[in-house]
């Protein structure tokens, strides 16, 4: 059996990883992308459950529009009703647009045939739903019982303290929000940080600085 | 059909086949105590108090969804099921604020009273409560978040019932809370009012009824709602003798568990104070009080002097009793032409959920009624004009609860015989010879037909105003005295003799119509609403 030619994709966060990116997006990802999901849309069953973390964020976007179009009609094609697309659909809103606004909401009701209210209701239950505008990197830090007995707490401080921001609130350079978490079930690796898409493990309060510095010069 | 027999708390229950084991429990008398199921809602089964411990079953089942089987042995009353209960009620306990002492729903509280049948006696909370304050959910709804138990009645009304999904569950775990789309609210909605009779407890509350009575010093007294001729089945809230609110009372037929906005919001004018409370006289002298012996008496005397044809306006807010003993008395007299106007809306509005609820056009509670005894509908939508006739007559002149506001005050001055009966004074009956005080629908007994032509009963909730009579009651002695025959004694006795002289009505009994009211013998062929 021989070694096999192509590699597709090598998730440069996964567990023991320690930091050592050598891809690019481009290079994991190819050119036939619409922010982080293929233009096919992916194997069916793993397409609404993608992360939806884009870097760059438009809150004005148009839902939806060109491939985005073409990706909610794939979403709404593959439920019976219009309530069970609600929250892929809104996965997509949020990844166009970093966060779901009451006006999103609506936009989305509207799209859907669904009322506002059961919109928001959903919207408001899932905690992974930004109701709020949030920065360019979103560092999710997770305090629950691995990571609690692995310093979580004062991982999240430092966090805080080096972004400079209250939990829950943007940085004013707008780069950093820094929230806490239930856990990102990495238990094996605490103190686990989820920033944008990527899981970042073995987190300890020294690394939070340089993290973060290494996050200014050279993204995600 | 086939029943299934089982045991509930040691006591035999045979039910039909599919049969939740809550109502196989209602059926002997054993309420399981509930919050988010509701008779004619659907039943999510998460509020967890129905757990019942059914034998060989691994864990608590809710009773609301659990379908009872053959052989099954049901506790609801000892051991594991208290127990249960005892505990999903310390938790619904752990942010509840116990404002009972200012909370409206005090008395009538379902919270209340779990807790304090079965309930902890004291709480083990040490932490501070989470607060939400409360909202406006706009209409007459107001929110206190704090109260809820989360059993999302509310929701599922407006989802299912009102088809307009306006509230949801907003957020997650101790934050959840009932809400709608931001600052919409409830967008008038037209049944908004019935999410406050469902809500167990008082984090629905109405914003008329607010801080006005205690729950346990309300009168209930059932009635008919009189504001359309749907004829909503209702308790009337009374206090000192002041109608405070008006509650759906439960009628498959006719309204289910339900009723309108525009019904429940119409009932001040029951507490209207400008009262006719004597009965008065116009003699050569002016105005005289005689009483009603002496007012009878000389109105006997005319009347005997004034046969022929006579005019005459009634109501459609007048019972049946009270337009049959017009009816009777104009026959007496020479018959004649009795029209009476009722306002009318655009539109019907029916309830999605439960189409058979409208609030229909006609906005009088016995057109049907009027239609039935042979009354002609005059007049335009808003209930004005179409009077000419009567306000131009010359010979006997009877008007019945209409208060002739656009009538001139010359109404009825060229008659010879000019008789009004109304509940209030009424500018355009100053050309009367009587004014006779009679009671409204709510002070007296009596019978209302309504759209389906079902004839349904109402009880009087406030005591007569002054020395007012219902309408029936003077215009049968009328009659009796000039006919020579004993005066009908009671309402019951008013409509048998209703009963014998219409077709629709024959048969049909007070102890027949029960709470629930009876159909009319057949479908008339009557104009009108169709």
């Amino acid at each position: 059996m021989s070694a096999p030619t192509h590699v597709p994709f090598r998730n440069p966060g996964w567990a023991g990883n320690t930091g050592e990116f050598d891809l690019t997006e481009a290079d994991v990802r190819g050119t036939d992308f619409v922010g982080e999901r293929p233009l096919d849309g992916g194997h069916e069953s793993a397409a609404p459950s993608y992360p939806y973390m884009l870097p760059d964020k438009d809150p004005e976007a148009v839902l939806f529009e060109g491939p985005y179009r073409e990706r909610f009609e794939k979403i709404r094609s593959r439920y019976p009703t219009a309530r069970g697309a609600l929250i892929p659909a809104l996965n997509l809103a949020q990844e166009l647009r970093g966060h779901i606004s009451p006006e999103t909401m609506d936009e989305v009701a509207a799209l859907l045939g669904l009322a506002s209210a059961e919109v928001r209701g959903t919207v408001t239950f899932y905690t992974m739903y930004n109701k709020r505008p949030v920065g360019r990197f979103l560092i999710q830090v997770c305090t629950n019982i691995s990571c609690s007995l692995c310093k979580g707490e004062e991982v999240l401080d430092a966090f805080l303290r080096h972004t400079d921001t209250e939990l829950g609130e943007t940085s004013e350079d707008g780069d950093f929000t820094v929230i806490e978490v239930e856990c990102l079930a990495a238990c094996g690796f605490p103190v686990a940080v989820q920033i944008n898409s990527r899981y970042y493990e073995n987190v300890l309060p020294d690394d939070v600085s340089a993290l973060l510095q290494r996050l200014r010069e050279h993204g995600e | 059909m086939s029943t299934v027999t089982l045991t509930i708390d040691g006591r035999r229950v045979t039910v039909p086949e599919g049969t939740s084991l809550l109502h196989a429990a209602e059926e002997i008398g054993v309420e399981v105590p509930h919050y988010c199921y509701h008779p004619a809602l659907s039943a999510p089964a998460q509020c967890r108090l129905c757990l019942v411990d059914v034998e060989g079953a691994p864990k608590p089942m809710p009773s609301c969804v659990t379908q009872a089987q053959d052989g099954q042995v049901v506790r609801t009353d000892e051991g594991l099921a208290r127990e249960m209960r005892k505990g999903v009620l310390e938790f619904y306990l752990i942010n509840h604020p116990l404002d009972c002492p200012i909370c409206d729903q005090s008395g009538e509280c379902k919270l209340q009273d779990y807790v304090h049948s079965e309930g902890r006696a004291h709480g083990r909370g040490v932490e501070p409560k989470r607060v939400f304050g409360r909202d406006d959910f706009g209409g007459d709804v107001l929110f206190y978040g704090d109260r809820c138990v989360m059993c999302t009645r509310c929701v599922r009304f407006m989802e299912e019932m009102a088809q307009d999904p306006v509230l949801t569950v907003v957020e997650r775990g101790d934050r959840a809370v009932i809400d709608t789309f931001f600052e919409q609210g409830l967008k008038d909605s037209p049944w908004s009012g019935n999410i406050v009779d469902i809500c167990p407890v008082g984090a629905l509350v109405s914003k008329d009824f607010l801080h006005k009575a205690r729950a346990w010093d309300l009168d209930h007294t059932p009635s008919v709602c009189p504001n359309c001729s749907q004829g909503c089945n209702i308790d009337i809230h009374t206090r000192d003798n002041v109608v405070h609110r008006l509650k759906p009372r439960e009628n498959p037929e006719v309204n289910g568990h339900w009723m309108c906005d525009y019904g429940r919001g119409q009932y001040e004018w029951m507490n209207r104070s400008d009262r006719l409370e004597e009965p008065f006289v116009r003699g050569e002298g002016g105005w005289s009080a005689p009483g009603w012996d002496g007012a009878l008496a000389s109105l006997r005397e005319r009347l005997e002097g004034c046969r022929g044809p006579v005019h005459a306006v009634a109501s459609a807010h007048a019972s049946n009793e009270d337009l049959g003993a017009l009816r009777e008395l104009a026959e007496r007299l020479g018959g004649g032409d009795i029209v009476y106007r009722s306002p009318r809306a655009p539109d019907e509005v029916p309830m999605p959920g439960f189409p058979v609820l409208t609030r229909r056009r006609d906005l009088a509670p016995n057109t049907r009624g009027a239609e039935l005894l042979g009354l002609r509908r005059v007049g335009s939508d808003d209930a004005t004009g179409g009077l000419d006739e009567a306000a131009a007559a010359t010979g006997a002149l009877i008007v019945l609860g209409d208060e002739l506001a656009d009538q001139p005050e010359d109404f009825g001055s060229r008659a010879e015989l000019f008789v009004y009966l109304g509940a209030h004074p009424a500018q355009a009956a100053r050309s009367a010879h009587f004014v006779l005080p009679v009671t409204t629908f709510a002070e007296q007994e009596g019978t209302f037909t309504n759209v389906q032509t079902r004839v349904q009963r109402f009880e009087p909730a406030l005591r007569a105003a002054g020395d007012a009579q219902p309408a029936w009651q003077v215009l049968g002695s009328l009659t009796a005295s000039l006919a020579g025959e004993p005066v009908p004694a009671s309402a019951a006795e008013a409509f048998g003799r209703l009963a014998a002289g219409v077709p629709e009505f024959e048969g049909l009994g007070y102890d027949r119509l029960g709470v629930h009211g009876a159909p009319a013998n057949r479908p008339a062929a009557v104009a009108g609403e169709r």
